[in-house]
């Protein structure tokens, strides 16, 4: 970026954010406003001009030594109705991924955007998002992001301008119109009523031109396995709400699927032990968020999945008597964990016709999807836990394979690529980069300048989704509607400004365009944005028939059930915090621990520990792969759980031109973690076989949120003695048995106080509840906390050290042997306990407790003792080592400021700080309970991360209410409370999980162990 | 005791042998020790302190880097949010305490050997204080408002938290910096007037005048003198117990299994005297030899504060049982794993150095011949203070790097600062403790005279005094 077009941006005031940004818009109308009629000839040399010259040289050097810059504030002559400054306003939005949008609401301050939240009303959404929506506003405030139009001409980076671009793509594509063959588009993937209109448009002035839509990871390999099961490009919309027996095939669908937080609401709804729950099964190769909430796991290779799923077909045929199209060719794995699982699946499934699920993952062939499918409409759920909606095929690889040919050949000369990043991401064997650099003109819009801006003759600077018009559908097909919360803060173009000046759209501004593509009068039209979506939208479900699917011809690694070195298989997947890495610039994102292994800050090879044994591999060492002929030297992380023979990776780090967090090798930023890309190849983007491992044995420290160390044995067997009277747990069976088994796991003399107890039986007694049962480990709840409470990032040094600051964290731990451990999740903060034992140590008397129950940390009190810490019994206490704000100083970050929740004091070094119950959040509704003169409701207070959750895991009210939810709640048997032993009162309670297991694997899982609750070890680093 | 030349071999086994040795008189000893502030110190005294006063200015350079970059330089962690500045802070009081013990409590009990090393051991305490003030002073997340933990009046009209061990600690630590630099000054004065009396320069004779604080040697004086001196024996008394309990109460008090011990009180108390009779024998040795104090400070001295580390060596050996034994007994299972994990968890090595050099090097003592041996008892010394810094290192880092919820573990691993400054505290100690023994009498004279023989007529050779 030229230091030029900085120093315009980061003016420390400014009047309007158009002049911040210094848009070449703002620019055209100060122009227009003060015509340039007597400019000076500054050449010209006359004694008189030079008098003048120097006269008023004198003169105003001395007057800008007297005075600071003059600065007007400009009041609303007339103050719009309903705004009341410094008072937080929520608008309706969403925000488009992978080509599917969650529906939003942003809440925001005297016009800046500071939280996301869900659209209550939005079906993707249903009031929870995702973390991505979360670390939006870190995103947009990001000084990384592409702030200038940039040309690349003759190899020389230069400053241009929007109007300079204007002018160029006129020409250029006036040049183009009417035939287009020499032209390329590479558009991220979007649903976008307005795109489509546009794309048409595209169509009709470059009919010769090409068009790929890639994205790294998606979801085509589903609606490809339909036109396979049922002649028709279809994709599935699961109901997990109506599933009682839902087996997932190497599939994440609560975590890793574009409509994850409705299913995360509807498998929630079916885990409530009280009502009828469901039972989940899960066979896959990697441990995922659905695998351990699943009731079985069934570590598989993923190139078995195809063989587990013939299998079950034939189970069903033989023992239920299901017909199928065609014979069944089962009998293809063996061992006795696969064939139990198997036949106990197919009992539920058979058992549970049209109240089952079957899903399969999006790294799975389509013709995997396609018998997944047809089980579905055979056992009749289809319509009923599933409906097939309309949707378009589209294969990406195919698409910029396309495209890349064309490059490699010469026809394309102009290459508009929009949004995405190909020139890192595409598959290894397109070289898609050397490719790109053959077109004579590469148009890149971008949020930030990345891999393929570097490669790009024309960087254009891309809105943000918060700054921009658009829209989307839910992937239930929803039209969703988008609107900017502020004015773009670099002066960018959204994607469908680009498009509308490419095909001379009528209208050209992005509220215009959206506008004209829902034809609507104005009161619809304030409907739409008010509800952010269209009401009754979704199209309807289509009517599906199974037909005769061709026999699959099975390699032998797929039957084979043991996995040798060099015959491994290696899977690649999305990472669980960066996406396809597109989110590498951000620190909350890179700080958020992966749900199962909880590292941080990097990507590493996940290996089972048997196979780790077999290949001699140690836990955080760096092995040699050899992949398709490719080697790459990458990290070992030992998982336990993890298929044997199977191996996984994340994509989306190793960023070279990331930003100032994920890596900037420009600015001697060094990469985040590994590139995996280089690995992938397009015939088997999300697997390959043959892999040889080799380690050598260099040790590569991994930043772990848990376990930061290898742990011992003494450890270990500390950890499982105490594991159960933590996470408490039971089978269903045994639930019902016994519905407060909960309660009677810890025993203790009663306890008496040192001192009188308050009583909190007048006012407000706040508390919270969180259900262990319904939490799917999902972290949404950590980097919520961190949007709403300006927490700080620290880096993946200080996580090696353990100084993070998340004041809300998931614990996750192992329960059983290390091949198939269980999971338990526990979201864990401050435990408000009546009796707190961080306030009776605190000799300054900086942490307290308020009349209404909730333990206040007083930071400017507070002189950092630490001694609070030490006697916290949960560790939810954070102390600022150092300034973390350290990265706000400097005109350059003073953007980053914008991001800060204006209602949370941003912490200084030296203090402590931890959960507050979101004692802002408090305030503002007993402020405007006041206000109205009516009393505070007991369920009217939402916490941040209660309101992000989208399981509903936790709830938050006044205990005192004895009809509010959490006062409800915390009377149930399963509520329990933590180390209750220690006198504590916390405010906090769990809700003890309840597994449903099938009563014949949990029988054969007892015979297996021989105490009731015993553990193996698990070593693990 | 071989070195005395008794009539008969059966005599030593009747009468102890005189305190002070060498036929020293009332003129010698008085020479003795003033001579050491009269001349030229020798050259090792000019190298020491070069040394503590190079190691002194980097402990300044590094707070100067504390303070302006945040107490994140330390090694402290989550969980572990007291490392290594609590570590310090309790071994430099531990250290703190043989100098009030043995002016205090042997005085009271009339054990006369102690003449010959009090004012050393006293010294020692301040300084030892001192640094152990610095640590805590240091450690808080804002040393600049580190005053806040005294009651001062103030505009929020803000009472300290009295429930907190960690006040109970500011007001345990002071009282006893005060009341041992008072009794080490009030010791001091009749010395200090000897010290003027006897200088020919103008300076120190104004600075000993002044401290001497016009001492005239009358009946009178020493009469208020010896009564003062009782009385402020008879306070600090209960200190020596009282400091090291109340510090002991930061741990104790709070409710992490390892820490919440009540055996903790006198387990600190008996380590502390342990470490400050070690830290003595650390210091004296080299002293004794270097200044030509060996007729005052003789091996018998040694020998029994040999015996005395012997003693709380096992007390502390005593206590590491007991825990062990309780955290079984209690049947509490959080208990129960802090200490298998300390004997043989991923802390073992540290575990094992405090048992080694705490309990089983201090056994070599029932020897004698080793309790005479100057060059093992220094060894021996050296490793308990080691040992006793291990000691607290293994409560304080243990006990909190593995705490209730397994998902907080994490190991606690000290960076080069925490090292530095470590030892940068032993270069304040030892510039100040240098300076004490250049300038001031680090031998009680007027003390150790009433032990000489010659100070009891009609007694015949041997007093009754002495062991």
């Amino acid at each position: 970026m030229s230091p030029l077009i900085r120093d315009e941006a980061n003016q420390t005031y400014w009047r309007s954010l158009e002049q911040l940004a210094a848009t070449p818009e703002y620019q055209e109308l100060a122009a227009k406003e003060f015509p340039a009629g007597d400019e000076v000839n500054w050449t010209e040399s006359s004694r008189r001009r030079f008098l003048q010259l120097v006269g008023a040289s004198v003169a105003l050097a001395g007057a800008s030594s007297c005075y600071w810059q003059k600065e007007t504030i400009a009041p609303f002559n007339d103050r719009p109705e309903g705004r009341v400054p410094g008072q937080a306003r929520h608008f309706a939005t969403s925000m488009e991924l992978g080509g599917w949008g969650t529906g939003l609401v942003v809440t925001s301050y005297d016009g800046r955007p500071t939280k996301v939240e869900g659209n209550p009303e939005h079906p993707a959404s249903a009031g929870a998002t995702s973390i991505y929506a979360q670390a939006a506003t870190l995103e947009l405030y990001d000084p990384d992001r592409s702030r200038a139009v940039g040309r690349i001409a003759d190899g020389a980076a230069q400053a241009s301008s929007w109007k300079e671009f204007d002018r160029w793509a006129e020409n250029r594509f006036t040049n183009l119109a009417g035939n287009g063959a020499e032209l390329a588009v590479i558009a991220e993937a979007t649903s976008s009523p307005s795109m489509a209109r546009l794309r048409a448009r595209f169509a009709k002035r470059f009919p010769k031109a090409a068009w790929a839509t890639w994205e790294a990871v998606g979801r085509s390999a589903e609606t490809a396995g339909c036109e396979l099961a049922f002649g028709q490009s279809l994709r599935p919309l699961y109901h997990f709400e109506n599933a009682l027996a839902v087996l997932c095939l190497d599939d994440d669908p609560l975590l890793d699927h574009p409509n994850a937080l409705r299913h995360a609401r509807g498998f929630a709804s079916r885990r409530k032990p009280e009502g009828e729950m469901s039972r989940i099964y899960a066979a896959e190769s990697r441990f995922s968020s659905t695998g351990a909430a699943a009731d079985h796991r069934l570590p598989l290779r993923s190139e078995q999945i195809e063989a587990f799923l013939l299998d079950l077909e034939a189970v069903l045929a033989a023992e239920h008597g299901l017909s199928l199209p065609d014979p069944a060719s089962g009998g293809n794995l063996s061992g006795e964990s696969v064939r139990e699982f198997l036949k106990a699946a197919a009992e539920d499934l058979a058992g549970h016709r049209g109240g089952g699920l079957i899903t399969v993952g999006a790294g799975q062939p389509a013709r995997v999807h396609a018998r997944a499918h047809r089980l579905n409409q055979l056992l009749g759920n289809a319509g009923r836990t599933v409906e097939y909606l309309p949707a378009e095929s589209s294969d990406p690889i195919a698409e910029l394979g396309a495209v890349t040919e064309g490059l490699n050949a010469g026809r394309y000369k102009t290459v508009v690529v929009i949004g995405g990043n190909p020139v890192y991401d595409a598959p290894a064997d397109f070289g898609f980069a050397e490719a790109y650099a053959k077109a004579e003109e590469r148009v890149h819009l971008s949020l930030y300048r990345n891999e393929t801006s570097e490669a790009s003759t024309w960087q254009l600077p891309r809105t943000h989704f918060l700054e921009s018009w658009g829209d989307c559908l839910g992937w239930d097909g929803t039209i969703t509607l988008r609107q900017p919360l502020i004015d773009p803060l670099w002066g960018g173009r959204g994607e469908l400004e680009l498009m509308a000046r490419m095909v001379e759209a009528v209208e050209l501004e992005g509220r215009g365009i959206v506008r004209k593509t829902h034809d609507v009068d104005d009161s619809a039209w304030r409907t739409l944005l008010h509800d952010g979506l269209k009401k009754d939208s979704r199209p309807a479900a289509v009517q599906v028939r199974a037909g005769k699917l061709d026999p699959p011809a099975l390699a032998s690694g797929q039957t084979k059930g043991h996995a040798g070195n060099g015959e491994l298989e290696l899977c690649f997947h999305a990472d669980s915090t960066l996406y396809d890495g597109r989110f590498a610039n951000s620190g909350w994102l890179q700080e958020l621990p992966d749900p199962l292994t909880t590292m941080v800050w990097d990507n590493a090879v996940l290996i089972g520990v048997g196979t780790a044994e077999e290949l001699g591999v140690e836990n955080a060492t760096l092995v040699d792969l050899e992949v398709n002929g490719r080697s790459m030297t990458v990290p070992a992380y030992v998982m336990p759980g993890q298929a044997p023979g199977s191996l996984a990776l994340a994509l989306g780090y190793g960023r070279t031109v990331a930003g100032h967090v994920g890596g900037l090798v420009s600015d001697d930023v060094a990469p985040v973690g590994f590139d995996i890309y280089p690995l992938r190849n397009s015939a088997d983007p999300y697997r390959v076989s043959g892999v040889t491992v080799t380690p050598t044995g260099t040790p590569f420290e991994l930043a772990m949120m848990q376990d930061h160390h290898q742990i011992d044995t003494i450890g270990q067997e500390g950890r499982d003695a105490r594991l159960d009277q933590v996470v408490r747990e039971a089978d269903l069976a045994e639930y019902k048995q016994h519905p407060d088994f909960a309660q009677h796991m810890v025993h203790h003399p009663p306890q008496e106080s040192l001192w009188p107890e308050r009583t909190y039986e007048e006012g407000r007694k706040w508390g919270m509840n969180i259900d262990l049962n319904q939490c799917i480990g999902c972290n949404a709840c950590t980097i919520a906390c961190q949007s709403e409470n300006n927490i700080s990032v620290v880096g993946k040094d200080q996580v090696l050290v353990g100084r993070e600051m998340q004041w809300i964290r998931i614990d996750r731990y192992f329960k059983g042997g290390t091949d198939n451990p269980e999971v338990v999740n526990q979201p864990m903060a401050c435990q408000h306990c009546e009796m707190a034992p961080c306030e009776q140590v605190c000799p300054v008397a900086a942490t307290t407790h308020s009349s209404e129950g909730l333990n206040d940390m007083i930071y400017n009190r507070c002189v950092g003792t630490r001694y609070c810490s030490n006697n916290c019994p949960f560790k939810v206490r954070r102390f600022n080592y150092f300034n973390l704000n350290e990265d706000l100083k400097g005109p350059d970050n003073e953007v980053r400021w914008m991001a800060k929740n204006p209602e949370v004091t941003v912490r200084f070094r030296g203090v402590m700080e931890k959960c507050s119950f979101c004692v802002q959040r408090i305030a503002a509704v007993k402020h405007d309970a006041r206000v109205a003169d009516r009393e505070v409701g007991g369920d009217e207070v939402v916490t941040a991360c209660q309101q992000v959750c989208p399981t509903e895991a936790i709830v938050f009210g006044d205990l005192n209410d004895p009809n509010s939810r959490v006062a409800q709640l915390q009377k149930s048997g399963r509520a329990y409370e933590m180390l209750s032993e220690l006198n504590l009162k916390t405010r906090t309670r769990y809700m003890a999980r309840v597994r449903n297991p099938h009563p014949r694997l949990a029988a054969a899982a007892a015979a297996a162990a021989p105490a009731a609750h015993a553990e193996e070890e698990v070593h693990h680093g | 005791m071989a070195s005395h030349a008794g009539p008969e071999g059966l005599h030593e086994y009747i009468q102890p042998p005189d305190l002070i040795q060498g036929g020293e008189d009332f003129t010698s000893i008085t020479n003795t020790v003033a001579r050491v502030s009269e001349y030229k110190p020798p050259k090792a005294w000019y190298v020491a302190f070069g040394v503590s006063v190079a190691v002194l200015g980097m402990l300044l350079v590094m707070l100067g880097y504390l303070f302006w970059e945040g107490i994140g330089i330390w090694g402290n962690n989550q969980p572990v949010a007291w490392g290594w500045p609590i570590v310090n802070f309790v071994f430099w009081v531990g250290i703190g305490h043989a100098g009030t013990l043995i002016s205090a409590v042997l005085f009271l009990f009339r054990q006369q050997w102690r003449t010959s090393i009090n004012r050393f051991a006293e010294a020692m305490t301040i300084f030892a204080v001192m640094c152990a003030g610095l640590f805590p002073a240091i450690h808080v997340g804002r040393p600049w408002l580190a005053y806040w933990l005294f009651p001062i009046p103030n505009q929020m009209d803000m009472w300290p938290n009295f429930r907190s061990p960690l006040l109970w600690d500011v007001f345990a630590v002071s009282t006893y910096a005060t009341v041992s630099a008072l009794f080490w000054f009030m010791g001091m004065i009749p010395d200090l007037a000897t010290f003027r009396d006897r200088s020919t320069k103008k300076l120190p004779r104004l600075l000993y005048g002044i401290f001497a604080m016009g001492w005239t040697g009358s009946n009178r004086a020493w009469h208020r003198y010896e009564r003062a001196y009782l009385l402020l024996a008879a306070l600090a008394t209960p200190l020596v117990l009282s400091v090291h309990s109340v510090v002991s109460f930061d741990f104790a008090v709070a409710q992490l299994p390892g820490w919440h011990t009540t055996i903790f009180p006198p387990y600190f108390v008996a380590g502390a005297i342990f470490s400050g009779f070690a830290m003595v024998i650390t210091l004296m040795v080299p002293a004794r030899q270097f200044f030509g104090l060996k007729n005052l400070v003789t091996i018998r001295h040694l020998e029994n504060m040999c015996k005395v580390i012997m003693a709380t060596g096992m007390m502390v050996g005593y206590a590491y049982a007991a825990e062990f034994f309780i955290a079984w007994y209690s049947g509490n299972q959080y208990e129960g794993f802090v200490f298998v994990n300390r004997a043989l968890g991923n802390y073992s090595w540290a575990y094992w150095t405090m048992v080694t050099c705490n309990v089983f090097l201090p056994q070599i003592f029932w020897f004698r011949k080793m309790r005479r041996n100057l060059v093992v008892m220094f060894i021996i010394a050296i490793f308990v203070n080691i040992g006793m810094w291990f000691e607290r290192f293994v409560i304080t880092v243990t006990s909190s790097s593995r705490d209730f919820l397994p998902s907080s573990w994490h190991y606690f691993t000290p960076t080069l600062f925490d090292a530095l400054v470590f030892l940068g505290s032993f270069g304040l100690f030892f510039t100040f403790f240098l300076l004490f023994c250049r300038f001031l009498p680090t031998v009680a004279m007027a003390e150790v005279k009433t032990v000489l023989p010659d100070a009891h007529p009609g007694h015949g050779h041997h007093g009754e005094e002495g062991k």
